[in-house]
Order: C-alpha cells, then sequence, then structure tokens
C-alpha cells in the first residue's frame, strides 16, 4: 500500500467541467501546500470561480479527481467539501438575510444542538467568536450587517466547522480598503496556525501582497503556478491576458459648460435607508467625472435619482437647466442622457424579446420609430442593424432573442444603445465590471468617444485604479455622501482610498 | 336579558365555527408547511377532495371501523398526489402554478370520479365527541370550546403547536426555513433542498388531505361531489394572511369559519336584516370569500398606505425552482 | 463508455418550447388514454365515438363551435394576461358577472333588440372589468399576488348568480326553479346554420386584433416587455403599475363579454348554477397550452372544445364529466413539464466542442 502524501493539501488533477457545451474549465491541475496563502488569479472568465465551487463541491467536475491531504475525496456536494476539510466563502454570500448571525453560523451544522432557542444559538456563537478571533453582534439579523459583517459571519462558519482549507471568492471586492486590510490579516493568522487559505482575485497588487504561491487561469486552462516572490505586476498581467495592452485616456482641460448639476439630493433606497443626503455635483461638457467608492455607498441609488428611476426626497436635479428630478424616466431620455445601468442583464435587457425590440427598448417610442400607436417596423430594424454592427454584438439575427446571446454581448449591446442614446449625459455604473480585458477596453473607448463628443460623463466604479484612468475628475463617495472632489491632477490614490473608507477630506490629508 | 341572548347566540356560532374552520385549519397547515420550504401547491382543492374521498372508501368499500385508520388512508392518497406533484416540480423544475392548478384540477375531477357511485352514503364509521374540561367550565362555553370530536383539538392545538415547535425550536427547523428563504445557502451548508422539497411537500399535502378525510368522517358526514367548495383556496388565502405562522392561521381559518356558520345559522333561524331572510343567507353565503379576501388585501394595503417598507413575511424563494448549476 | 446528463441550456428557444408544450399535452391525453383502458375502458372506442359525435352531423361541428366561444373568450383574456406574466385564474367568475350584468339590461331594457344587444355587450364589458378591479389595483398598486385573489372572486360571482336565480330575477313562470328570466332578445343568426350566431365571429376578430396589437404596435411592445422583465420595462419608461391595471381590465372585460356571448346562445339566455361550467379553467389550459400566442389560442381553443363537446355527449354513454377534468389536468401538468423540457438537453459528458468562452 502506497502511504497518502500528506505534502499537499489540495491537489486537483485533469478537472474539466462544461457549461452548455462550452469548456469553462480544461483539464486543469491545481495543487495547494498546507500552510499557505495560495492565489488564484485570472480574469473574468478564466474558470476561477468555477475551479473554487467545484473544490467545494458546488458543482461536479465534468472529470478529474480531487485529493484533500493526498487522500482522494468525492467531492460532489457541499457537505462532502466540508467533511473533507474544504470551506468556501462565496463570492455573493450564502447568507438567509432574515436569520440571525447565531441562525446563520449553526445553520446545516451537525454540531448544531438538536433543540435550539436563540439564547443557546447566540451563547455557543459567542463562544466560537472568543475561539476563532472574529467578533460580529450575534443577535443581529443578516441584513442589518455591513457587507464585511457578512463577510466575517461566512468565514466564522466556515472555521467553525473546522475547515482547515479555506477558499475566499474575491473577498475584497465589496470591502474598503480598510477592510481589506482586516481580511489579510485574519488570513495570515490562518496560514501561520497551519490552515491553508486559497485566495480568488484579479487585483494585482492585493495578490503580491498577501499570498504566498499564484496559479494564474487562463481561458479555462492552468498557466502558471508560481511563487510570489519576485513576481511583478507586469508579468502577472501578461500571464493573465495573454499580450500586453493598455489604454491611453487623452485629458485636456475641460471648457465646456455645466450640463448635468444636483444640489442637495437626498434620496432612499428600497429599504427606506436614506442612500443619499444632500449630494452636490456638477458635471461639464466634454469631461468624465469618476465617482470612487466602495459598492454599496449610494453609487447606484446616484444614478437612478439622476435617470429619474427613483425618487428623491429633496434637492434639485437639471440637465441643461431643465429640472428632471422626480421626472418622468422617458423625459430625461429625450434630453439626451444614457445610463448603463449596474445590472445590465436584469434592468438593461428583456431576455425573452429579440434582439431588435432590445436595441430600441430605451427609445422605441420616439419619432423615427413610432407613430405613437404603431411601431414602425423597418426603422427598428434598420437601427438595430447599424446598432449590432457599431458594438460589434455577435447574434445568429437581429430577430433572435437577447437571451440567446452570451453575457458579453448582450452588455456590449447595452452600453453602445445608452451611449447612443447620450448625447448630453452619460451615467456608466461599474460600466466593465465582468468583462475581459479586449470587451473592458471597447466600453472604456465607447464612454470616452462620447465625452469627446461633448457629452457629460459620469463614471461610476468600484476599481480606483480604473477610475484614476478614465477620469478628469474625481468625486469620493462614502454612505452616501460626496466626502470630497479631486482634480486629477490633485487625486492622491492614498488619500482617496482614505475617504472612500469614511475619511474627511482633512483626515485624509493628514495622514 | 339581551346580553345573554348575544352571548348565547356568541357561543353557539363559536360552537358551529370551529367544527366548519377545521377544514380550512388542516389544509392552511398543510400548505404552511410546503410554502416554508418554498413549495406553493395550488392543488388544495383537489388534495381536500382526495383525502376525502379515499377516507370514504375506506370506510364504504373496505370497511374500515375506525376513523383513525380511514383518516390516515386519506392522508396517504393525498400524500401520494403531493409526491407526483413534488417530483414534478422540484425534481423537474416544471411551473408550481401551472402543476398546482393541475393537481386541483384534476384532483376534483378524480375524487368525483370515484365518489361517483358514493354520493350522499352516509359514512357511519365516524369521529365520534371527545369532551374536554368535563365540569370544569359550565354548559354554553364547553358546548363551544370543549365538546368537540378529537381531530378538532389535532388541528386546533397539538398540530400548529407541533409546527411552531419543530419550525422555531428545532435544528431541523431552521435549516428548513432557510430552505424556503435562500436554497442557495441552505445547499452550500450541506441542507438537501431536493429532499426537504420533496419532504415537505408530501407532508403538507397529506396534512391538507387530513382536511378531506375530517370532512367526511365528522363535519357532512358524507361524500358529496366538489366537497372542498373554495375552501382549499381559502386556506391558500388565510397562509398569506397569518403571514407563514401556524398558530396565526388557525385564527385566520376560524374568521372564515365563522363567516361560514353566521350564513348556515343565519338560515337555519330565519334571521332577516336588511334583506329578507332567502336573500340574507345568499348574501352572507358570499361573505366567508369576502371576508377572506379583504383579510389579504388589508394588511398589504396598510403597510403600503403607512408608507412603511414592508419586510414580506413569504419565504424569499416561494414558488422559485432551485437548481444548484442554475447560472 | 460514456455517460450522458441532463443538462440546462443558457438560452430557452422560444419555438422549440411551443412544440415541447404541445407534445407534452400530447403525451397526457395518451397517458390518460392509457388509464381508461387500464380501468376497463375501451378508450379506442370512446375516441371513434366522440371524432363520430363531432365530424357525425352539422349538429356535432356546431356543437363544438358553440362550446369554443366562451372557451375562446376566457382563453383569451388569460392568454393575454399571460403576456405580461399575469395569473388571471378568475376569468370564469368575470364570465359569470359579464353575463349577468347582460341579462340585467336584458331583462329590463326594453327597445330595439339590436340596440339593447349592444346595451348587454357594453355591460358585461364593463362588469367583467369591475369584477377584476380590485385584484387588478391590489396587484397593481399593493403588490398582492394575483393568483389567490382572482380565484376567490369566482366563488362570490357563483353565488351571486345562484342568488339571481333562486332569488331577486327567478323566472315566475315557468316550472323550473333555479333559472333567471329569459332575455328576449337574440344575436343575428350566421346563415347557413341552425344553432350559431355572429356570437362566432367575436373571439376570432378579438383574437386578430390582440394578434395585431403585440404585433404591431407601441403598447404590445410595452406588455411584452413588462412579461419578460419588469425591471428592464421601468428602465424603458414604461408606467407598469398603470400597465398593469390596464391589461387587467381588459383581460376582465373580455372574460366579461365571453359571459354575454353565451348568454345570447341559442337554448340558453337566463343564466343557473352550474352556468359557467368551468369555462373559466378551460380557458386556462387553452392559453397555457397556447403559451399567450393569439393564433395558437385559436387553434387550441378549438381542440380543446371539440374535447369539451365529446365529453358532454359522451356521457350519456356513461363517461362522467369528472373524468374530462382529469385529463385536463394531465394535460395541463403535461404543458409544464413539456415547458420545462425544453430548457434541457442530453449531452455527452466530456464531449464539448465550442470554444465560445464563458462567463464565471
Amino acid at each position: 500500500m502506497i502511504e497518502p502524501d500528506h505534502s499537499y493539501a489540495v491537489e486537483a488533477r485533469g478537472i474539466s467541467k462544461y457549461f452548455g457545451g462550452v469548456a469553462a474549465l480544461d483539464g486543469v491541475d491545481f495543487k495547494v501546500h498546507w500552510g499557505e496563502v495560495h492565489a488564484l488569479l485570472g480574469e473574468n472568465g478564466a474558470g476561477k470561480t468555477t475551479l473554487s465551487n467545484i473544490l467545494a463541491g458546488i458543482y461536479r467536475a465534468d472529470s478529474g479527481e480531487i485529493a484533500v491531504d493526498g487522500l482522494t475525496h468525492e467531492v460532489r456536494t457541499p457537505a462532502q467539501a466540508i467533511e473533507a476539510g474544504i470551506g468556501m466563502v462565496h463570492q455573493h454570500f450564502k447568507l438567509v438575510e432574515t436569520m440571525t448571525v447565531a441562525e446563520n453560523v449553526h445553520l446545516g451544522w451537525p454540531d448544531t444542538p438538536t433543540l435550539v432557542s436563540q439564547r443557546v444559538l447566540v451563547d455557543r456563537t459567542n463562544h466560537l467568536m472568543e475561539e476563532i478571533g472574529l467578533h460580529v453582534d450575534p443577535t443581529a439579523k443578516v441584513w442589518q450587517l455591513s457587507v464585511g459583517e457578512q463577510q466575517r459571519v461566512e468565514i466564522l462558519r466556515v472555521l467553525a466547522r473546522g475547515a482547515q482549507i479555506l477558499i475566499l471568492d474575491e473577498p475584497t471586492a465589496v470591502l474598503t480598503s480598510h477592510e481589506a486590510r482586516d481580511l489579510f490579516k485574519v488570513m495570515r493568522d490562518l496560514v501561520s496556525g497551519g490552515r491553508t487559505v486559497i485566495f480568488i482575485s484579479h487585483k494585482l497588487n492585493e495578490v503580491l501582497e498577501v499570498s504566498d504561491q499564484i496559479t494564474v487561469l487562463r481561458d479555462g486552462v492552468h498557466e502558471v503556478t508560481r511563487s510570489a516572490e519576485g513576481a511583478t505586476p507586469r508579468e502577472l498581467a501578461r500571464l493573465m491576458t495573454g499580450e500586453e495592452r493598455t489604454l491611453e485616456v487623452e485629458h485636456r482641460e475641460i471648457t465646456g459648460e455645466t450640463v448635468l448639476q444636483l444640489e442637495g439630493v437626498t434620496a432612499s433606497n428600497d429599504r427606506g435607508v436614506v442612500a443619499l443626503s444632500s449630494v452636490d455635483l456638477v458635471a461639464r461638457s466634454g469631461e468624465i467625472l469618476g465617482i470612487a467608492g466602495v459598492s454599496g455607498n449610494g453609487q447606484t441609488e446616484l444614478a437612478e435619482v439622476i435617470s429619474a428611476m427613483r425618487r428623491v426626497d429633496g434637492g434639485t436635479i437639471t440637465v441643461d437647466g431643465e429640472d428632471v428630478a422626480n421626472g418622468l424616466v422617458r423625459k430625461v431620455t429625450d434630453l439626451g442622457v444614457g445610463h448603463i445601468p449596474e445590472d445590465r442583464i436584469g434592468v438593461g435587457i428583456v431576455g425573452s424579446a429579440s434582439v431588435k425590440d432590445n436595441a430600441v427598448l430605451r427609445h422605441y417610442w420616439t419619432e423615427g420609430l413610432s407613430s405613437g400607436v404603431t411601431l414602425f417596423r423597418q426603422a427598428v430594424v434598420d437601427f438595430a442593424t447599424r446598432l449590432v454592427e457599431v458594438a460589434r454584438v455577435q447574434t445568429r439575427s437581429i430577430t433572435a432573442t437577447a437571451g440567446q446571446m452570451s453575457g458579453g454581448n448582450q452588455q456590449r449591446l447595452v452600453a453602445r444603445r445608452e451611449a447612443l442614446l447620450a448625447t448630453r449625459v452619460l451615467i456608466a455604473v461599474h460600466p466593465t465590471r465582468g468583462l475581459d480585458v479586449l470587451a473592458a477596453q471597447e466600453v472604456q473607448t465607447a464612454v470616452i468617444g462620447q465625452r469627446d463628443r461633448g457629452a457629460a460623463v459620469l463614471f461610476i466604479s468600484d476599481d480606483l485604479d480604473e477610475v484614476l484612468l478614465m477620469s478628469d475628475r474625481i468625486a469620493v463617495m462614502y454612505e452616501g455622501r460626496i466626502m470630497g472632489i479631486f482634480d486629477r491632477v490633485d487625486a492622491d490614490r492614498e488619500a482617496i482610498g482614505l475617504m472612500m473608507g469614511g475619511h474627511t477630506l482633512e483626515e485624509a490629508m493628514a495622514k | 336579558m339581551t346580553f345573554a341572548l348575544i352571548e348565547n347566540g356568541f357561543l353557539s356560532l363559536i360552537s358551529s365555527a370551529i367544527p366548519a374552520s377545521t377544514v380550512v385549519v388542516l389544509a392552511a397547515l398543510g400548505c404552511l408547511v410546503g410554502e416554508r420550504v418554498g413549495v406553493l401547491n395550488l392543488g388544495q382543492e383537489g388534495l381536500i377532495g382526495i383525502g376525502g374521498v379515499y377516507a370514504v372508501i375506506a370506510v364504504v368499500t373496505w370497511g374500515v371501523g375506525s376513523p383513525w385508520v380511514a383518516l390516515a388512508i386519506g392522508m396517504a392518497a393525498a400524500g401520494i398526489a403531493g409526491l407526483m406533484f413534488a417530483v414534478a416540480v422540484v425534481v423537474f423544475r416544471a411551473s408550481q402554478v401551472l402543476v398546482g392548478l393541475a393537481l386541483a384540477l384534476g384532483g376534483i375531477g378524480l375524487s368525483n370520479q370515484l365518489g361517483t357511485n358514493r354520493n350522499g352514503v352516509q359514512v357511519r364509521t365516524q369521529f365520534s365527541e371527545f369532551s374536554l374540561g368535563g365540569s370544569l367550565v359550565d354548559g354554553g362555553v364547553r358546548e363551544a370550546l370543549f365538546a368537540h370530536d378529537p381531530m378538532v383539538y389535532v388541528a386546533y392545538v397539538l398540530l400548529p403547536l407541533t409546527l411552531w415547535f419543530i419550525l422555531f425550536r428545532t435544528r431541523h427547523g431552521m435549516n428548513m426555513r432557510a430552505v424556503g428563504e435562500n436554497p442557495a445557502a441552505a445547499d452550500a451548508v450541506g441542507v438537501s433542498v431536493t429532499w426537504s422539497r420533496i419532504g415537505y411537500s408530501v407532508l403538507g399535502a397529506a396534512i391538507s388531505g387530513a382536511g378531506g378525510a375530517y370532512m367526511v368522517l365528522s363535519f357532512t358526514p358524507t361524500w358529496s361531489p366538489d366537497i372542498a367548495r373554495g375552501r382549499g383556496w381559502v386556506a391558500l388565502a388565510v397562509v398569506i394572511f397569518a403571514g407563514w405562522r401556524p398558530v396565526r392561521a388557525v385564527f385566520g381559518a376560524l374568521l372564515y369559519g365563522t363567516m361560514f356558520s353566521l350564513g348556515l345559522t343565519a338560515q337555519a333561524r330565519g334571521w332577516g336584516f336588511l334583506f329578507n331572510a332567502t336573500d340574507l343567507a345568499f348574501f352572507l353565503s358570499m361573505l366567508p370569500f369576502l371576508v377572506t379576501l379583504a383579510a389579504i388585501l388589508l394588511p398589504a394595503g396598510a403597510a403600503k398606505i403607512g408608507k412603511r417598507v414592508r419586510s414580506t413575511a413569504a419565504p424569499a424563494a416561494l414558488a422559485i425552482p432551485y437548481s444548484r448549476e442554475e447560472r | 463508455m460514456s455517460t450522458y446528463r441532463l443538462e440546462r441550456r443558457l438560452e430557452v428557444d422560444t419555438k422549440k418550447q411551443a412544440l415541447t408544450r404541445v407534445a407534452g399535452a400530447l403525451i397526457a391525453m395518451a397517458v390518460a388514454g392509457l388509464v381508461l383502458l387500464l380501468t376497463g375502458r375501451n378508450s379506442f372506442k370512446i375516441l371513434f365515438d366522440g371524432l363520430e359525435a363531432i365530424f357525425g352531423s352539422q349538429r356535432g361541428l356546431e356543437g363544438v363551435a358553440l362550446r369554443a366561444i366562451p372557451i375562446l373568450m376566457t382563453a383569451l383574456a388569460v392568454a393575454l394576461s399571460l403576456r405580461m406574466k399575469i395569473w388571471n385564474i378568475g376569468s370564469g367568475g368575470q364570465f359569470l358577472m359579464g353575463a349577468f350584468a347582460a341579462l340585467g339590461v336584458g331583462i329590463h331594457v326594453n327597445g330595439p333588440g339590436w340596440l339593447v344587444l349592444i346595451l348587454m355587450a357594453l355591460a358585461a364589458l364593463v362588469a367583467g372589468s369591475l369584477w377584476i378591479l380590485v385584484p387588478a389595483l391590489a396587484r397593481a398598486y399593493w403588490d398582492v399576488n394575483e393568483i389567490i385573489t382572482t380565484l376567490l372572486l369566482n366563488f362570490v360571482a357563483a353565488q351571486l348568480v345562484t342568488w339571481a336565480s333562486i332569488g331577486f330575477w327567478r323566472d315566475t313562470e315557468a316550472a323550473v326553479i333555479q333559472s333567471t328570466k329569459r332575455v328576449p332578445y337574440r344575436l343575428a343568426e350566421l346563415p347557413g346554420t341552425d344553432s350559431l350566431t355572429i356570437a362566432l365571429l367575436v373571439p376570432f376578430v378579438i383574437a386578430l386584433v390582440l394578434f395585431w396589437i403585440f404585433r404591431s404596435t407601441t403598447i404590445g411592445f410595452e406588455i411584452d416587455t413588462i412579461g419578460g422583465n419588469a425591471r428592464a420595462a421601468a428602465f424603458a419608461g414604461i408606467n407598469v403599475r398603470r400597465r398593469i391595471l390596464l391589461v387587467m381590465l381588459c383581460t376582465g372585460a373580455i372574460a366579461g363579454l365571453g359571459g354575454m356571448l353565451q348568454l345570447s346562445a341559442p337554448g340558453a339566455r337566463q343564466l343557473g348554477p352550474g352556468y359557467e361550467a368551468q369555462f373559466g379553467l378551460t380557458g386556462f389550459i387553452v392559453a397555457a397550452l397556447a403559451g399567450g400566442a393569439m393564433m395558437g389560442v385559436l387553434v387550441g381553443g378549438t381542440f380543446i372544445a371539440s374535447m369539451f363537446f365529446a365529453g358532454l355527449v359522451l356521457q350519456t354513454k356513461g363517461l362522467s364529466v369528472y373524468i374530462i377534468f382529469g385529463i385536463y389536468g394531465l394535460i395541463l401538468t403535461g404543458v409544464a413539464l413539456g415547458e420545462m423540457a425544453a430548457r434541457y438537453r442530453l449531452v455527452r459528458v466530456g464531449d464539448a466542442v465550442s470554444s465560445e468562452r464563458v462567463a464565471s
């Protein structure tokens, strides 16, 4: 009998996975030692999440095998993964929002006593938190927690179950830089205690900061595994994308007139909680005003109040001097405002409708496309054909349903459609999120093109590097307030990072 | 004098409302059990019919002498129907609305067909009265509250409390609630969404079937076509009214039963105000449905008008099929 | 050795889905036939008897057409709401109230026949939409699900009609109890038929109008957009709540008009308990089978009406109408499963070919 090889915490061999006949992973080998932070790096769509979901038993691999601590394991369900000592913290948290922290920690856990009461669960949770060293109010309902706290609940839950191998799927995407630092400290503590952390990210600086080993995936294929020592961001970027591409953005002095103006705008989110408090902003013709901030600090609501999809509780919003606050979506569109929404496929596309109907979704009622009663079918076809061409959307035909196109093509369709509508104002909310580098650059180019044609662009992103690259001016948002506005030349990366975490301009400058 | 009259009227109303509501209580608890794990079964009318007709068949054709055995047979039959429903909607992820309506229609058709030769036949095996309280309480109150058959106590006290206990005081119940709220979260921590949904669909269907069996073993006690007569739909509404809480469902159902008995009492006593006696009876016969409708509309409306952001009590994943590899 | 497994498609082909839906219904009917065979009934004989009842005489065909009118009307009503992903399960109640209002006008208004008939139709349209008004307002402005609210009102409508036929509008002259007075006016007959009136044309006209609306108008575009993705509809500047209200009132009006047409059928012209005869649920099945396609409703409705008629005729030969409901239930299950089947395909594991990238 062969003695199992204990040197690897996880050893995945020849993992393949197909969705709709398309390979998401193709024969991937992935080995991780005990006691290390191992980064799994790759672009969107490279297969990072698919691979980690397979390790965690969420997906089943179509082929390949997984060994944990040298022993081959069947990891076909999340329960089996936990049994094998693998725990995963998902990018989209798997928490029950209406339940308390204590309940969530104890969900589906065989160690939970058969009879439970809130008091027993809270006591046990307090005890666990003491032991592991992570703290959240155990009686709070999950929906009341900040994103960072929710993540802590997830980690606590996984560790409580005795996970020795912790998979963190893009854990920093939703965190402030301060919260991210805290997380990195937790990660280092865990590996120094002998555990293993698999850290999924596409942010190169973070990966280099916290990891011991780095594995790069590209297009579902294992590209390289190497030590983080001596690796450079440039080299990793090349490994991820296969080639070097950088976008050069030309910035000119802004002389244009004021197009969009917000004064004292206050609004609530879907839960009725204040999401924007007294926001003042001005955007001029021919400039990109970047909005930096961690997701969930009011950016979504800011975009929605401008395009009249959300009511304001106070304040004024004008486009070329016309008041649009609490107005009709159509009026705003008619004034030349385009909006690339955050959830492009959920809000911007009707999957069951044809590509041509989606092409005219936002202005089908306008002169030239309709008589007010009937749609001009030929005009719709003409417009859609043109849009599909300029957006380089790949579709079988314009009469096929939009849902049949790949996600990337749907996103391109929305981005270009809105850019075409945006003769005066373009609101772009995380417009490159989920796109690969090439597609992201296409969208960025379209945004810049619209600026150069004289539109005022509101560029919202939680990727600070992207905001710094694209913007002529940068406003920082935190908890629904504008913390400060910088001209591009004065923008201090460090200060902006602090302000995204809630520091005032003065505090940020003092540090 | 007048007070005594009103009190007497009230007590006799309660006394008849309780058995009249029992079917709705059971069906509502049956729905609730399924809905808590995210499965909406619109087929309640059919389940009541199936549970009822098999209890009749058990007694009349198979000669079963114990009402409990007949009840078990009715529940088993409805449970099998619930299993078929669950396979279609949980395993094959077919639309819960369509298959639920199919079960409502098909169940009514099947039970009426099976009952064709048994229309109006007296069901001789019945639940008998099971008095509680003895001499502790006096006549009127005793009649109203403590002189019913044992199924009444099961439906009003034992079952809702048991369900409440399981759902809110056990580990298992906590896991089940998570399946109804966020199946992906439950799945990620190793709770089987498929099995809990199938299991509780079957259990829920059996409880609803018990409602039908109760009708023929105690309330009517004969078989007649279309036995549910809308009670299944009322049960579905009661669950909404009760905010998916078992104990509240009992009171929702009682509201229906009280309205129902009001109609019967008015008819029996020849009451006539506003209308003559016949017209009043007809008017009152619409009342249970109108009151049920109001019971689900008013809380929703009050919440909207009060500008309160309603934390809907409905399980968040209700009627949404779950697939682990859904992308 | 290769293994197969079911895989969910990334996208659904609507045409393929229409086919699998119909296939599901046909398989369900085959299952029903098998069950009938196993329970000692000769399903082939039933089938031939049914076909003979329909095609054997002009009366048979006219009988089908007569049943088709109410079924098509409720089916069109439901199909319209389904385009917006709204389940109007109360079309039976709206149908009854349409008939109720038309009857009220018919027995109380004296005048030229054509005028009274027009007034009856108007009353039916209004009554049908009033009957869905409360569920529609609740759905549009309070976000209350319409399934149970529309359905509860069916029972109220049924009670109201029973009340009318035994109570306030009772036919006091006839010996029959439980039926209302008769409307003394009738619709113009279709030439060359024994029993059909111009009522038969109405569902076809409505189907064509609806077809045109969804094909060529902005409002049809808006309804489909709401049905496809309500959030996207709001993003497109569509007033979703107002559209929901409008569509629900229209669906009620169509069902209500169906009630008036049925009332004008020869031999009817009065109301009584059992008048609705499950036309609402039957129409629902037709609409589900057609998946909201108006032309599909015409074909499916005629088909189901034939079954309905054959079932009624065969009742005299020992086939109970209850069995028809059992079969309806099976068909609806078949439709639901068929709809799902289009979303899956059988793949051989490890047999992928495409090089298209998938976003993870």
